[in-house]
């Protein structure tokens, strides 16, 4: 294969999961090119990606904000009244003794998602003002590193199987964190899952380095 | 103009950009991160990961990952033990569930990555029947998943813990989490390179 310079490597793409080789070609906007050979999505196409991820991010930290302050759970057992809160529940497993376990905990569930999500803002933010190269850079790569560790998603079904487990022994209320909860799991996964760290890289190119070569 | 080989461009693990591997030192182009600097060692370090992992499992399943204490009588369960318990009791979905996500996963992650630092040395699977790309990307995408039981305990331990009832983490609990978080770490030290080199 016969490559101008290196740039040009920036028009090829590996599949993420079956590490097939691409070249990437020009697509409709909104729509997404799928794998060849295994059929998984090796990028989508959105004109509008910083405003897209800019007030999605800015959703999800209201509602991880929302889902942190209030009762997540409310049971009535035997006549007492107990409430958990996302905090709550790790901070519960250090004045257990459980330092290792509330450490990995208070940071799958609660540093990594806030991390993510102030990083995001702050990265689509400069995107949109067409600042901070080298930050964004950075940043970039430090979302990379942090987003296979956040596991909000995760917490929320074990919410529920922790409440199925207490079916029969307490009666359950649903608290307000619950609901924002689910709201800002749903943004999560759209955020992490959808918008690829490999677009916002291209958008990144498209935005500072195409001066020289268009 | 430059040539390339097709078999020499790699994908950088941080950013997923296309990269020409040239060996031991290489900085991606576009993030400046390492990809797998560590390439003398190649296998050493997600073995030695694994292998912690492993080790923390065992008393993961011996030791009680619940403990209820209710009305002084202190009663210990451990992960089997709450599966069989909730199986029996007509929680048949959640038994499943809690069975899939703390042994089915870690035992399937463990062998799968067994296998694959394995067939990266010796010659076994060339035939390319099994896509271990794609076996690796399964790694990646069902382990975090076995961190349910953890969350679960979690959420009781906060939530039950009145004059007569209360329900504490096990010595289980902490040992379950260090195994995941080296599973964990163990597929990502994992060197993907490893895998084209040997096909």
């Amino acid at each position: 294969m016969k490559l101008e310079n290196e740039d040009a490597l920036d028009n090829l793409i590996i599949c993420h999961e079956c590490y097939t080789l691409h070249e990437e070609v020009a697509i409709k906007d909104g729509t997404k090119a799928l794998c060849t050979k295994c059929g998984s999505i090796l990028y989508r196409y959105d004109s509008r990606l910083v405003d897209h991820g800019l007030s999605l991010s800015i959703a999800g930290l209201i509602f991880f904000v929302l889902a942190n302050v209030f009762p997540l759970v409310q049971i009535e057992i035997l006549g007492h009244e107990q409430f958990i809160t996302i905090p709550k529940t790790f901070i519960a497993l250090f004045d257990n003794g459980f330092y290792v376990v509330g450490l990995l905990c208070a940071f799958l569930i609660f540093i990594f998602p806030l991390m993510i999500f102030t990083i995001n803002i702050v990265l689509f933010a400069l995107l949109k003002l067409k600042k901070g190269k080298n930050f964004t850079r950075e940043l970039l790569v430090l979302l990379s590193h942090i987003k296979p560790w956040s596991m909000s998603d995760i917490f929320l079904i074990s919410i529920l199987v922790a409440l199925v487990k207490l079916i029969g022994y307490a009666q359950i209320h649903m608290g307000t964190s619950f609901w924002a909860l689910i709201l800002f799991v749903l943004i999560d996964l759209y955020i992490t899952k959808r918008i690829q760290v490999s677009e916002i890289w291209m958008l990144r190119k498209r935005l500072f380095l195409s001066k020289g070569h268009r | 103009m430059i040539d390339v080989n097709e078999d020499e461009l790699i994908r950088c693990p941080t950013c997923e950009a296309v990269n020409i591997n040239k060996g031991q030192d290489n900085t991606c182009r576009r993030c400046g991160s390492s990809i797998y600097k560590y390439m003398h060692f190649s296998t050493q370090k997600s073995w030695a990961y694994l292998i912690t992992a492993m080790i923390a499992y065992i008393p993961a399943n011996l030791y009680p990952m619940l403990i209820t204490n209710q009305f002084g009588v202190v009663e210990g369960s451990t992960i089997m033990g709450g599966i069989i318990f909730l199986w029996e009791h007509g929680s048949e979905p959640i038994a499943i569930i809690i069975f899939i996500a703390s042994i089915f996963i870690p035992v399937l992650k463990f062998l799968i990555l067994i296998y694959l630092l394995i067939s990266v040395k010796y010659p076994i699977g060339k035939d390319k029947k099994v896509d271990k790309h794609k076996m690796y990307y399964i790694t990646e995408a069902i382990g975090p998943w076995s961190m349910i039981d953890v969350f679960v305990v979690a959420i009781l331990a906060a939530l039950i813990h009145l004059v007569n009832v209360e329900i504490v983490a096990g010595t289980a609990a902490t040992a379950f989490a260090i195994s995941v978080f080296f599973t964990l770490l163990a597929a990502h030290a994992f060197d993907e390179r490893l895998i084209k080199e040997n096909n």
